[in-house]
C-alpha cells in the first residue's frame, strides 16, 4: 500500500525538541532496566532514576524494568491461591482464588495471593487485611481466617506435590476497627541447655525440657 | 515505499565522528514511513487490549469497588509516590462501571479506527490509570500493552483500514504522505522489542535453570502454560528439555540483537512474529507473546 512521500523533515526546532525528548526517555528507559527492582541496583543508579526519572515515568506505566525471568523453578514461582475461610470454622466451606477459573482473569488472582504470600511481609500485612475485609460478606462472617496456598512446582522426575501453605492470617473487625492477626512460622531455635539441672529461672534457661519457647 | 528502517540500514556517508552518529540518529528517527504498519499494530494492540480489559471485568467490584479486596489507600502502599490512577475518583460502584465500560468503548474505538489521535492517547491514559488501580494485578501483558498504546498516540495510526480513513475518502481527502512521526512511532517500538528482550534475557540468566536447562520443564508444567502436551516429551528426554531452554534463550537474544542488523533485520522480526507467541504459551503468558509479537510486526511487514 504505496502513497506519496513527503521528504521534508520536521522544522529544525521540532527536530531538536523531539531528540532532546528522545534522548532523555532512552536514557530513562536504560536506567528502568538496569535500576529494576527484580534485580537490584547501585545507589547511585537508584537515585538518579527514582529522582529524576520516576515521577514522569510512572504515571504513564512506564517505569518498567522488564524483569521477565519466567520461572527459576524457585518456591515463589510455584502456583498460588488465596482461601478465606470463616474463623474456628473448618467444616465451612472456603471462598478460593483463583479455582476454576482460567485465561488472564485466573493469572490476575494469582498474583494477588502470591503478592500476599510473598511481598505483603514488608507492608505489615496490609494486603492480607484488605482481601479479608473485602471477602466478610463471601465468608458470611467478620473474623475469617485469608490462607495463601502454594502449589509447588514438579520437579523432572518427580512426583506432583499437594500444596502447602504459604501465609496465614485471621482478620476481624472489633468494635469498629480491623485487627489482623498474622500466623508466624515457628521458627527453629538451636535447645538451650542449662548448665546445672537445678531448674534454676535465673540462669535464663527454660526450665522445661530444654526447648526454647517464643 | 519508502521505509524509516530501509533507510536506517542505508551506508554512513563519508562524515565522520558526531556528524555521521547524528545523520544516523535523524535518518532513524526522522525519515519519513508510512504508517501502514502502525496500522496493523493499532488493530493488534486494541484486540489485546479487550481481551486484557474484559479480564478485569468479571471481579472489578470485588477487587476495586467500595467492599473490595483492594481499597484504594491500600494499594497506594503499592504504588511509587507519583503513580496515580482515574479509577481512584470511581468511588461508587456506578462510577467504577461507568469508568470501566469508557475505558472498554475507547480500546473498541481504537480497534475501529474512530477518532485515532485522541482515541489512542485516551487509551494509553485510561489503561494506565487501570493498572495503577491493582498494580499487584499487572502482569507482562499489561505493561507490553501500556508501551504499545503510547506508540500508537505518538504516531498516525488511523490512517488505513478506520473509520477515519472511511470518512476521510467520503469527504474526498486524500491519503496523507508519509511522515516523520510514524518514523518515531515505529523506531520507539524497535527500541522497545529490544529492550524488553534483552530485560528478559538479563533476568533470566541469573536463575540457574536457564543455566541448566531445566526452565523449559517448569514452564511446560507451569499451571497456565498452553504446552502441557509436551510435557510427557519432555519428561523422556532431557535434552529436548534443555534444547527448549537454550532455544528460548537463544531466540531472545538473536531477537534484541538481530533487529538492528539490516540484513537480518526482517527475517528476524518475522521469526519473532511465531517465536514471542510460542514463548508466551510456553510461559503461560499467551497475551504477553502477541504482544511482543507486535513490537516485532513493523519490520516485518516492512517493503
Amino acid at each position: 500500500m504505496s502513497r506519496p512521500i513527503n521528504n521534508s523533515t520536521p522544522s529544525p526546532v521540532i527536530q531538536t525538541a523531539v531528540t532532546v525528548a528522545l534522548s532523555i526517555y532512552l536514557v530513562g528507559l536504560v536506567l528502568s532496566i538496569v535500576g529494576n527492582t527484580g534485580s537490584g541496583s547501585s545507589a547511585v543508579v537508584r537515585t538518579i532514576k527514582s529522582r529524576l526519572f520516576s515521577p514522569w515515568m510512572v504515571p504513564p506505566w512506564l517505569d518498567l524494568g522488564f524483569d521477565y525471568r519466567l520461572t527459576y523453578g524457585s518456591d515463589e514461582d510455584g502456583d498460588f491461591s488465596v482461601e478465606v475461610r470463616r474463623q474456628g470454622d473448618e467444616k465451612a466451606a472456603p471462598v478460593r482464588f483463583p479455582g476454576r477459573l482460567t485465561g488472564e482473569r485466573a493469572a490476575r488472582w494469582r498474583r494477588l495471593a502470591r503478592s500476599i504470600a510473598v511481598e505483603d511481609t514488608d507492608r505489615d500485612g496490609l494486603l492480607a487485611a484488605a482481601v479479608g475485609r473485602g471477602m466478610f460478606d463471601d465468608a458470611g462472617a467478620d473474623d475469617v481466617t485469608v490462607r495463601v496456598l502454594r502449589t509447588p512446582l514438579v520437579d523432572r522426575g518427580g512426583p506432583p506435590s499437594a500444596p502447602v501453605q504459604a501465609s496465614s492470617a485471621r482478620v476481624r473487625m472489633v468494635g469498629g476497627e480491623l485487627q489482623l492477626i498474622r500466623a508466624e512460622p515457628r521458627g527453629e531455635v538451636a535447645p538451650l541447655v542449662r548448665p546445672d539441672a537445678s531448674g534454676d529461672p535465673s540462669d535464663g534457661g527454660t526450665g522445661s525440657d530444654g526447648e526454647a519457647t517464643r | 515505499m519508502n521505509t524509516r528502517s530501509s533507510d536506517a540500514a542505508r551506508p554512513l556517508s563519508s562524515t565522520h565522528g558526531f556528524a555521521a552518529v547524528g545523520d544516523a540518529w535523524n535518518r532513524f528517527w526522522f525519515s519519513p514511513a508510512d504508517s501502514w504498519p502502525l496500522t496493523l499494530v493499532r488493530i493488534g494492540t486494541a484486540a489485546i487490549a479487550l481481551a486484557a480489559w474484559w479480564s478485569y471485568a468479571a471481579d472489578l467490584q470485588a477487587w476495586f469497588g467500595p467492599a473490595g479486596v483492594l481499597p484504594a489507600d491500600t494499594v497506594r502502599e503499592w504504588r511509587p509516590p507519583t503513580g496515580f490512577s482515574l479509577f481512584d475518583w470511581a468511588v461508587t460502584p456506578l462510577s467504577l462501571n461507568a469508568l470501566f465500560v469508557a475505558t472498554g468503548v475507547v480500546f473498541a474505538l481504537l480497534l475501529v479506527g474512530f477518532a485515532t489521535p485522541v482515541v489512542a492517547v485516551l487509551a494509553a491514559v485510561l489503561w494506565a490509570s487501570l493498572l495503577h488501580r491493582g498494580p499487584i494485578l499487572a502482569g507482562p501483558a499489561d505493561d507490553g500493552l501500556s508501551i504499545l498504546l503510547w506508540c500508537l498516540a505518538i504516531g498516525p495510526a488511523g490512517e488505513y483500514v478506520s473509520l477515519d480513513r472511511w470518512l476521510a475518502n467520503r469527504a474526498g481527502r486524500p491519503v496523507p504522505a508519509a511522515g516523520w512521526r510514524a518514523s518515531i512511532s515505529q523506531g520507539l517500538l524497535q527500541v522497545h522489542a529490544t529492550a524488553i528482550a534483552a530485560g528478559a534475557v538479563l533476568a533470566q540468566l541469573k536463575g540457574d535453570v536457564w543455566w541448566n536447562g531445566l526452565a523449559a520443564w517448569y514452564l511446560a508444567t507451569g499451571p497456565r502454560s498452553g504446552a502441557a502436551g509436551l510435557v510427557p516429551l519432555l519428561e523422556r528426554s532431557e535434552y529436548l528439555t534443555n534444547l527448549l531452554t537454550h532455544g528460548v534463550t537463544a531466540f531472545e537474544i538473536l531477537f534484541a540483537i538481530g533487529l538492528w542488523c539490516g540484513p537480518t533485520q526482517q527475517l528476524v522480526a518475522r521469526v519473532g512474529l511465531i517465536g514471542w507467541p510460542l514463548v508466551g504459551l510456553l510461559a503461560g503468558e499467551p497475551l504477553w507473546g502477541l504482544a511482543m509479537a507486535l513490537f516485532a510486526l513493523p519490520l516485518a511487514v516492512r517493503r
